[in-house]
């Protein structure tokens, strides 16, 4: 360990620590803008300078390491005065007129430091040099006038996704941001992840959605799970007046770190289906609004006059713990329906549990392909879905990572290749188009493989909670199976060739929809459901950690949740349901270690 | 004692800075009590008087030799100078032609302006001042305090004048030291 004195407090630090973690340490708080908790140190903005006994000049504290009695202060005037021309510098570099910028009033680092050194003027008069500004990209404008070359957005891009879309061209303060070798945004190799917003300390990266709809301090933050895929990413979702404002990533997020990806922070803005606001009923062949009792009595008659040889019930992988829980009990329990199932083409899940009869807790946490040698992504998609699995490889390959890929399941010579260089450091990803029931001796094979060479096994388990949905026995479901009533709990899920087969063939249909669709159109009973952000529930992420999706907003209309219409249904056939989840979720063997 | 004798000026502004310091409401009777307010915008007066006042108050930036003029006299009768509002301390939304130039921000307003017909001209009456880059106060003439802010709240004007009219130097620091 090693001793650091800061501002006269004695503190121990590991050594590689830089003097800001000394600081830190001590409860000393530096400012700082280049430097970031997820990034490496890069020392660009140079407001971190502290004064460190014996040294000749400042040294920028992110970058430099802390050594053995070092005696560091950060509060002298001789810092204050350096602190305070960078400050000075950095304003008269570009616009940095916060009157007019929409980061200003709470939302911008830059601001906040100045406020910090008291700062009320301005030294230096402003370098007017406009730069242009890069409106090409759907989701977010980079005005290279707001940006202070930082270069976070770069890092960011770069060190944690992996795609080095962002870099700077020209030098010194004639620097600016590009894309690609100098091609607009929207036009680039860049993936829309928006990490670079979330990450840039001032309104350099706009976003275009949140600009300008209020400071997002004063925006309401609720921490929830993103339901798209089943990595189970923390996200910050932000709202105002009950309207959807923004999604940036949790920081604390064990998995994603403070990362997302466009579907995870971008595709709900994308929404533009229409609502379903109130129970439907077909009536001489229209759709026509009916009172929740009106629908479910109707519901209830023909859930009576069908025998459990006639009914399936099929569920979205987006729904929560609790919905599966309520489904299950009420369909399989009480009325030994034919098929209940999902509404999920992916079979990892299901087979992945399966096999953990075989194979015991056969897997490693999605965490691990965090730091490994070599990986073969077998029939994975990192690309659409997981994308914050696939962040964690492609970072990787600049440092050397091998990575092995043979997404359609039809290249033997690839998996042997990773095979025959293999080490304790390699992982195997599996994914959809190889974790297939009619692949399963296949599966088998590599699991074996894997155990006895102990490479790790990740399997990437499709949408969001497919996994719980696996452990609760509901399987995808089965067009083939025909029914005379189906009822179909879709949620804020889309419809696919798959759903409206599965709907298509029953005589009376109940679909349980946020959105209008085809499948709505098809039925016979159509019920408002809420949407993932209208409703609480339990998520179990692909690592098998239970997470909340916390309510962050009001539905508006008479939407219900699925738990909530499956015990209205059961108090009408006179039912109580009481299985308990975190039982129900425990029933059967797992891939890996539950946190419930 | 007399009282302090207060003259306000604005510059390129949008006024806005006096309307936030009318905001500070029935307090201005007390703050009356402390001072003498004698030229301003908002009263019979028009120029800082000539044998001068204790603190000199500018709202606005500076774009053309008018402004420069008026900070200059204002300097010349003041002890005491507050640069008012983000205009004035930093060039604030006028500051913005000079991305353009003022040539340019002429002809979009003057002559290309959609309620413009083919008759519209950019003035030109020897009369008139003549266009500058847009600065601050503090490049004109040397500023004693800066009270930034789009506008500074009638809080933050309070607690300034309150410590001028009081013989006290302000600190503009912390909750009143609010750019927006």
């Amino acid at each position: 360990m090693i001793k650091v004195n800061v501002n006269e407090k004695l503190v121990e630090v590991e050594p590689g620590a830089t003097v800001m973690d000394a600081a830190k340490k001590a409860g000393v708080d530096i400012p700082t803008l280049c430097h970031h908790p997820k990034l490496h140190p890069y020392g660009a903005c140079r407001l971190c300078l502290v004064e460190v006994e014996g040294a000749r000049t400042l040294v920028p504290s992110c970058t430099a390491p802390a050594t053995d009695n070092m005696v560091v202060h950060t509060d002298t005037p001789r810092v204050k005065k350096a602190r305070n021309f960078v400050l000075s510098m950095l304003f008269s570099e570009r616009n940095h007129f916060c009157m007019y910028c929409q980061a200003t009033d709470g939302d911008c680092e830059l601001q906040n430091a100045a406020y910090a050194e008291d700062m009320n003027s301005w030294p230096f008069t402003p370098h007017y040099l406009p730069y242009a500004v890069d409106a090409s990209h759907p989701d977010f404008v980079l005005d290279n006038n707001r940006c202070i070359l930082c270069r976070r957005c770069v890092r960011t891009c770069g060190e944690l996704i992996g795609n080095y879309t962002l870099g700077f061209e020209e030098r010194g303060s004639s620097s600016f941001l590009v894309a690609d070798s100098g091609v607009p945004l929207g036009e680039s190799t860049c993936i829309s992840c928006g990490n670079c917003v979330q990450f840039c300390p001032t309104g350099a990266f706009l976003d275009r959605r949140s600009a300008y709809q209020g400071r997002l301090t004063d925006l309401t933050h609720t921490e929830s799970v993103c339901v798209d895929c089943s990595l189970g990413c923390i996200r910050d979702v932000q709202t105002r007046d009950n309207r959807l404002v923004r999604i940036d990533g949790a920081l604390e997020g064990e998995v994603n770190q403070g990362l997302l990806c466009e579907r995870g922070r971008y595709k709900p803005f994308r929404e533009d289906r229409e609502r379903v606001n109130t129970p439907l009923i077909r009536r001489n062949g229209q759709l026509v609004p009916a009172s929740w009792e009106e629908a479910l009595n109707v519901v209830v008659t023909q859930l009576k006059a069908n025998g459990s040889d006639d009914i399936s019930a099929l569920i979205s992988p987006r729904q929560s713990v609790e919905a599966f829980n309520a489904f299950s009990e009420f369909f399989r329990d009480n009325f030994q329906a034919k098929q209940v199932g999902l509404l999920n083409k992916e079979q990892t899940a299901m087979v992945g549990v399966k096999l953990a009869e075989e194979f015991g807790l056969f897997e490693s946490p999605v965490t691990a392909l965090q730091s490994c040698d070599s990986a073969l992504l077998l029939g994975a998609d990192i690309e659409d879905q997981h994308q914050v699995a696939g962040f964690m490889l492609k970072r990787q390959i600049e440092g050397g990572l091998k990575l092995y890929r043979d997404d359609e399941c039809d290249q033997p010579a690839v998996v042997d290749e990773f095979k025959a260089n293999a080490t304790a450091d390699s992982a195997i990803v599996l994914g959809k188009c190889f974790v297939k029931q009619d692949n399963i001796q296949a599966v088998r094979d590599i699991l074996a493989w894997a155990s006895k060479t102990n490479v790790k096994v990740v399997l990437l388990k499709g949408k969001a909670n497919a996994y719980a949905a696996a452990l609760f026995g509901v399987a995808p479901c089965d067009r083939e199976i025909s029914s005379q009533f189906t009822y179909m709990a879709l949620g804020d899920q889309h419809s696919c060739q798959n759903t409206l087969a599965c709907l298509e063939q029953a005589a009376f249909k109940v679909v349980q929809a946020a959105y209008q669709c085809d499948l709505t159109d098809m039925a016979d009973i159509v019920l408002p459901a809420k949407t993932c952000f209208e409703e609480e529930g339990h998520y179990l992420s692909g690592d098998g950690k239970l997470n909340l999706n916390r309510q962050a907003l009001q539905a508006d209309n008479q939407a219900k949740s699925t738990a909530e219409v499956i015990a209205l249904l059961a108090g009408k056939l006179g039912l109580t349901l009481k299985s308990d989840w975190k039982a129900a979720l425990t029933k059967r063997p797992t891939t890996l270690t539950l946190a419930l | 004692m007399a009282k302090p004798k207060v003259a306000t000026d604005w510059l390129a502004g949008c006024a806005g800075c006096h309307m936030s310091f009318l905001d500070i409401d029935e307090r201005i009777v007390d703050l009356l009590k402390l001072v003498d307010l004698r030229s301003s915008p908002i009263t019979d007066l028009k120029e800082p008087d000539e044998d001068g006042v204790d603190v000199g108050i500018l709202e606005g930036g500076i774009t053309n030799t008018y402004n420069e003029e008026v900070a200059i006299k204002m300097r010349k009768r003041c002890k005491i100078l507050v640069a008012l509002g983000d205009c004035a301390v930093f060039g604030g939304v006028p500051a913005m032609r000079n991305f353009c130039g003022a040539d340019a921000a002429l002809k979009r307003a003057y002559i290309e302006a959609e309620s413009n017909d083919d008759s519209a001209k950019i003035p030109s009456n020897p009369e008139l001042s003549t266009t500058v880059p847009v600065k601050p106060v503090s490049d004109v003439v040397k500023v004693d305090v800066f009270l930034p802010g789009c506008a500074p709240s009638a809080d933050a004007i309070f607690a300034v004048l309150a410590d001028l009219a009081n013989g006290k130097m302000p600190e503009v620091k912390g909750e009143i030291n609010n750019w927006h």
